[in-house]
């Protein structure tokens, strides 16, 4: 919070009055009793279907979630239609193309290794219009970014949405060297660049919409998400691919539940936090809990780019900087500093003479975009 | 300065007396005056008159500024001559056997005695009681204004029945403000027999024929007595002086035996004096905040709305304004209370025995009363504070028969808010204000007229997208009879009115404005019955017609795809007969009994769900639906309600309490959070939403140590509630047209056992109290809703179980004072996360079974300075400065506990309200 008339004594009363409500606080460590079967994704009515199965964690526990592997993972169909899934690593099963038939209901049944068997519901295949558009605006100190949706035919009026984000950037300092076998050298085509590369990133909220409360079944603009203007990711090109999918309305209230009880607490009027209601059963144990909510639906996706040129004039974006430094050939510290690669030189420092007399260089950090992302341009960048 | 002379002049009578009654013999014929007194002031005439005529006189300063004597006389006496001069003006004036002359103000000082006032108290008791009493004053003493507190009053009219016994009863009033008096007690020592004034300030005593001394205590009051002789049945209103020196005293209670002597267990009363010591967090008195430091009385922390009795939830108690129902009692998200200090008399909770009279909520009342505003002159009073500020206006209409007042209060939080250089706070709006009115009208003697009116209004917009706008509107008009004085009736119309707005224009597509509204209007005729000393009759009837207004959604933008809905309206009528008797068994043992019979039926005009029977009620289990017709009764429900009281005195100074009762609601607050939201709105009772019931019995013990100055209670209860709602996971509350799936009629239990040490007298005062209480839930019945916990018994979410509270007060001097408070109480009951999941985006929270855990312990301390301007009584405005500091320590006391889902990861936060150290300064004036 930046205070520009300090010397105001009401700002200081009122700030005094409001500040320092919230900090950070762990309990004492709660136990969870046992680690039940979590299990994400949904069928996909027309096209690849991921199903990852995992396990609880006690919520100290800061490793990875364990993975159940070697399940048997079938999608259902009520007349007994059946498609395998198969296995393809830390608990992902998969099946490369599913085509499922909106007249029928398909369900998600599961035999995990140690025997026990899970089922869900029958769920009916929903089908998502198309996204209509996705638009960006620059307001405030920040860019938005909606989405807009529409069905002609009145039948969706449950909406998910996840994204993707890529972003290009650059490193602080940008290196035409290269240090190479003890010698310094100009980089070259082949050379691996280092100076613009991307970075990407999924959505972690639930966004969710609905149009039961209006006259047409129509979302508009629906905020997804806001980036301020000084985000790295919008300092040089920016895109976003957003997946539009239809839910069943107790598949809605599942998710509206899930995200009341898991993102939009820390209200002086908070909702009681309550028990979810999974559509996956144990078959084996009909106590246990299982967390997920299976849900079948087709995917729709947009995607849209945002340049940073594009942004008003006035914004001071995200601008990488960082300490440079400088060797001088004389010294006979050239060597010694570059390597291991920690420390890459960045360009030459030239004397009276032609030849340079040093070079400056930063860290690998500060240099080498790979460190934070990839340098393989994304297939769909244009 | 007019007390002054008057304690100066009085203190001089005093002296005077003695020689009264050794040269009373010696008395001659007064002298006659004679000559010109043209345009003199009053200072010569007196000079002119003692130097010519054997006379003294007295008085103030004033009087000889202010008079000027312009007149003739010829041999006519003294009295005459002074009647003449002192007409018009308000000076009085008393002549003395010894010729001394006084003028004082407004009362004539008395100067004789009671013939018998120097007989000895045995005797003169004896005389009273056995023979036609010897005194027989020459005045009517009857419905004149009081005088004195050595004159004797005569009662009835002498009939030879020397034995037996006759009613006296009248009206306690306020001598400076005209204004009623409530809870005084008024007494007799030999025999004990008493009785605290009423609401109105109506007393009625049973006592036997002859002579008594009648004592009158009353919170800030000067302690009074009035000499009566009582021949039959009769009137005698007492005008009470104000006590300046008790201002800075704690007193929870007017009468100072109650608690061993009265009847009545599980309820508090706090007078305005005592409310206003307690430090709030924005300076501002803060009445709700005062009740929830009494023992059994708790809230979820400290943003909360609403109060929890006993471990009712919020919405059991019933909170009446000059008999109106108020469905919020606050402002600002529970920051301010709905009650402005400046306009409010008294305050009484009902915790356990709650009175026939009473109906409706399952927990408590607390009944509000606000002052009746100054009979006898103009004056005003007010408060500017950190965040409000307010100005109340009261005066006569006709001198000693009609007032008004008027209060007003506001706050500028609004521009507070503006001055914050962040953006979620300056583009926020917090804003309210109220006002009260109140006229009373007295038509004669035995008819009363009330006339109150309440209005306030909230709105805020939190981070500029979202408007909520919530008012109250509360009118009510009393008619009191006195038909005699063994029997009076009050009729009362109330009108009451909740509703809220919220608007959203952040999207126009999506733009709405939803409300919400609930109407009351009620009528009501209570009796009070006095036949003898040893019955006190309440009886009556009520009738209550609500409308409410579930919900509707309207488009506001003329690009808003919004449709507009509107949930059907809800009618119903509440009415109810009670009954209740007071029997004073002996000495020792009083009863009181009374029964509440009440009906509650649910009207059309509605299309009426109809579930299978035997399965929770969802959308699957709908299986008709039922239209009524208007005014078509959907659903009837009717019970008694039992109101069981006894009191046995083990001693002088202590005594032990049992009550039963059983309440019955048929409203019903919906709200899915724990504290009571802005966004809550209230459901019927019909066919599907059963009404709750509950019952309670209370055990006390009550001792007062030290002469009455000490009193210590213990109360022990254990409650039981049936089919209060509780939320099924996920509940939508706002806009549902089937909110019976929603809900569910949960079980509840709660017990526990109150201490409290009180002080109310003296330099400290204050009290201690210590709360072990708790509160259970249980849902179990997998055909009414989905099981919680398994079925078992959970703590509810405000059981605190250990709570210790002291309000202390100490008085260094008349002008300045100091107030310590100490709260502690056991954090409350949360859901804690037991374990996370990844869910392909983001770690969740996986939660433990409800209410398993606990919030940190609670403490506080908060303290304050009281500084008074000076008690010259002649100032243009007599001010106050309370400088404060609320939550003393900082303690950064938690309000939640809660986890939440950033960027994938999940963070622990603890929030509290306020974490700080609270300065605060208020200043108050009154003219």
């Amino acid at each position: 919070m930046k205070i520009r008339n300090w010397k105001n004594p009401i700002v200081w009363l009122v700030m005094l009055l409001m500040s320092g409500c919230v900090e950070p606080y762990f309990p004492e460590v709660l136990e969870s009793p046992s680690s039940f079967l979590v299990v994400n994704g949904f069928l996909n009515a027309n096209g690849r279907t991921s199903i990852q199965l995992l396990r609880s964690q006690s919520l100290n526990d800061t490793g990875a979630p364990p993975a159940e592997e070697n399940a048997t993972v079938i999608v259902e169909a009520e007349d007994g239609e059946r498609y395998g899934l198969h296995a393809t690593g830390y608990g992902t099963y998969m099946h490369p193309n599913l085509q499922l038939r909106s007249d029928r209901k398909y369900r998600l049944y599961i035999r995990t290794k140690s025997g026990s068997e899970y089922a869900s519901d029958y769920v009916e295949v929903k089908s998502s219009p198309a996204i209509e558009s996705v638009n960006w605006t620059a307001d405030g100190e920040e860019v938005k970014f909606y989405v807009n949706s529409q069905d002609p035919n009145n039948k969706t009026h449950y909406y998910k949405w996840e994204f993707e984000e890529t972003w290009q950037f650059r490193p602080a300092l940008q290196s035409v060297l290269i240090y190479e076998n003890g010698q310094v050298r100009f980089r070259e085509q082949g050379d691996a660049p280092i100076s613009v590369c991307w970075k990407s990133d999924n959505s972690t909220r639930i966004e969710i919409g609905s149009s039961v409360k209006l006259s047409e079944d129509k979302i508009s603009d629906y905020k997804l998400l806001a980036i301020p203007y000084n985000s790295e990711k919008v300092s040089m090109k920016y895109s976003i691919l957003v997946k539009q999918y239809a839910l069943t309305r107790e598949a809605f209230e599942y998710l509206e539940m899930l995200k009341k009880n898991t993102e939009n607490i820390g209200t002086l009027f908070d909702p009681l936090p309550s028990q979810l209601t999974s559509n996956i059963r144990s078959l084996s144990n009909p106590e246990e809990t299982v967390i997920g909510y299976m849900t079948a639906t087709t995917m729709e996706t947009k995607r849209i780019f945002v340049d940073s040129r594009d942004l008003p004039r006035d914004w001071r974006l995200y601008y990488p900087t960082c300490e440079i430094d400088t060797v001088l050939i004389s010294s006979g510290q050239v060597q010694e500093r570059f390597t291991g690669g920690y420390l890459i030189p960045v360009d030459e420092v030239y004397g009276n003479a032609p030849e340079p007399i040093g070079y400056t260089y930063g860290t690998r950090a500060c240099v080498d975009c790979t460190t934070q992302g990839t340098n393989v341009k994304p297939a769909f960048w244009e | 300065m007019t007390h002054f002379y008057r304690a100066f002049l009085l203190a001089l009578l005093c002296c005077t007396i003695m020689a009264v009654s050794v040269h009373a013999q010696q008395r001659s014929e007064a002298p006659l005056i004679s000559g010109s007194f043209r345009s003199m002031t009053f200072l010569d005439f007196v000079q002119r008159l003692e130097t010519r005529l054997p006379y003294k006189f007295y008085f103030e300063q004033a009087v000889a500024d202010s008079l000027v004597v312009d007149l003739e006389v010829e041999g006519e006496p003294l009295n005459r001559v002074l009647a003449q001069i002192l007409k018009g003006t308000d000076y009085k004036f008393a002549i003395t056997e010894q010729r001394q002359v006084f003028i004082t103000r407004q009362n004539p000082i008395m100067t004789s005695l009671p013939s018998n006032f120097f007989k000895d108290e045995e005797e003169a008791r004896r005389n009273s009681q056995l023979a036609t009493p010897a005194y027989l004053p020459q005045q009517q003493v009857n419905k004149k204004r009081i005088q004195s507190e050595i004159k004797l009053y005569e009662i009835g009219t002498p009939n030879g029945s020397k034995t037996g016994r006759a009613n006296l009863a009248g009206t306690l009033r306020d001598a400076n403000t005209g204004e009623p008096i409530i809870g005084a007690h008024i007494y007799i020592e030999s025999p004990s027999i008493g009785t605290a004034s009423d609401q109105y300030g109506y007393y009625s005593l049973s006592l036997p024929v002859g002579r008594h001394e009648l004592n009158i205590r009353a919170v800030g009051l000067k302690n009074t007595k009035r000499q009566v002789i009582l021949h039959s049945d009769g009137k005698l209103d007492i005008e009470v002086e104000e006590d300046i020196r008790s201002l800075k005293e704690v007193l929870v209670e007017a009468e100072k035996d109650r608690n061993v002597t009265g009847l009545q267990m599980g309820m508090e009363r706090l007078d305005i004096r005592t409310i206003k010591q307690v430090p709030t967090a924005f300076g501002e008195t803060d009445i709700l905040r005062v009740v929830l430091t009494l023992p059994g009385v708790k809230s979820v922390g400290e943003g909360a709305t609403g109060m929890n009795v006993r471990g009712g939830s919020t919405d059991q108690n019933l909170i009446l304004l000059n008999d109106a129902t108020i469905y919020n009692p606050s402002h600002l998200f529970g920051f301010f209370s709905a009650f402005n200090p400046d306009v409010i008399k008294s305050v009484e909770l009902y915790k356990s025995a709650v009175p026939a009279r009473y109906g409706g909520r399952l927990s408590s009342v607390l009944e509000v009363s606000s002052r009746e505003g100054n009979k006898k002159q103009f004056s005003g009073a007010g408060g500017i504070g950190l965040l409000t500020s307010r100005l109340t206006l009261e005066g006569p209409i006709i001198k000693d028969k009609t007032s008004i007042l008027v209060g007003g209060r506001s706050t500028y939080s609004d521009w507070l808010l503006k001055k914050i250089p962040n953006k979620s706070f300056s583009n926020s709006e917090a804003s309210f204000y109220d006002v009260n009115t109140h006229i009373s009208h007295e038509i004669n003697e035995k008819n009363s007229l009330y006339l109150t009116g309440y209005l306030s209004k909230d709105r805020f917009k939190l981070a500029a997208d979202t408007l909520y706008r919530f008012q109250n509107q509360n009118a009510s008009l009393k008619w009191k009879h006195n038909f005699h004085n063994k029997l009076y009736s009050v009729v009362t119309g109330t009108y009451s009115h909740y509703g809220y707005d919220i608007s959203n224009e952040e999207n126009a597509a999506n733009a709405a404005i939803m409300d919400f509204g609930i109407s009351q209007m009620g009528m009501q005729v209570d009796f009070n019955y006095f036949p003898d000393s040893k019955h006190t009759l309440d009886f009556g009837a009520s009738a209550i017609r609500y409308e409410v207004n579930p919900g509707s959604l309207v488009p506001n933008h003329e690009e808003s795809l919004i449709k507009a809905d509107k949930l059907q309206q809800e009618k119903a009528v509440e009415s109810a007969l009670y009954l209740s008797d007071r029997y004073d068994i002996s000495q020792k043992l009083s009863v009181s009994a009374g029964l509440r019979y009440s009906f509650f039926t649910a009207l059309g005009q509605r299309d009426v769900l109809q579930y299978a029977p035997g399965l929770p009620m969802s959308l699957n289990t709908i299986v008709d639906t039922v239209s009524y017709g208007s005014g078509k009764s959907i659903a009837t429900y009717h019970g008694p309600e039992f109101r069981l009281s006894a009191r046995y005195v083990l001693s002088d100074n202590s005594s032990v309490k049992v009550s039963f009762n059983r309440l019955r609601q048929y409203v019903h607050m919906l709200s899915n959070t724990a504290t009571m939201a802005p966004t809550d709105t209230w459901k019927l009772s019909d066919s599907n939403i059963k009404p709750q019931v509950g019952d309670q019995v209370a055990l006390g013990y009550y001792r007062n140590l030290r002469a009455n100055t000490i009193e210590f209670s213990a109360e022990a209860y254990y409650k039981w509630m049936q089919d209060f709602l509780d939320y099924r996971s996920g509940a939508n509350i706002i806009m549902n047209h089937h909110i019976e799936t929603d809900v569910a009629n949960a079980e509840g239990k709660a017990y526990g056992v109150e201490l409290m040490l009180k002080k109310s007298t003296g330099k400290l005062n204050g009290w201690v109290s210590y709360t072990y209480s708790r509160t259970m839930v249980r849902l179990d019945d997998p055909t009414v809703s989905e099981v919680i916990n398994r079925g078992e018994w959970y703590a509810s979410n405000f059981d605190k179980p250990h709570d210790v509270t002291m309000i202390s007060n100490y008085r260094f001097s008349q002008r300045f004072s100091t107030s310590l408070n100490f709260t502690y109480s056991t954090g409350r009951p949360i859901t804690l996360p037991l374990g996370k999941y990844y869910d392909g985006g983001s770690h969740r929270i996986l939660y433990s079974d409800r209410n398993q855990y606990r919030i940190p312990d609670y403490y506080r301390v908060d303290l304050a300075l009281n500084i008074e301007g000076n008690h010259k009584m002649a100032k243009l405005a007599h001010s106050s400065w309370t400088v404060a500091v609320y939550n003393l320590t900082g303690r950064k006391n938690p309000y939640s506990v809660y986890f939440k889902s950033q960027n994938g990861q999940i963070k622990g936060y603890k929030m509290s309200i306020f974490g700080h150290p609270i300065p605060t300064i208020t200043y108050n004036f009154k003219f």
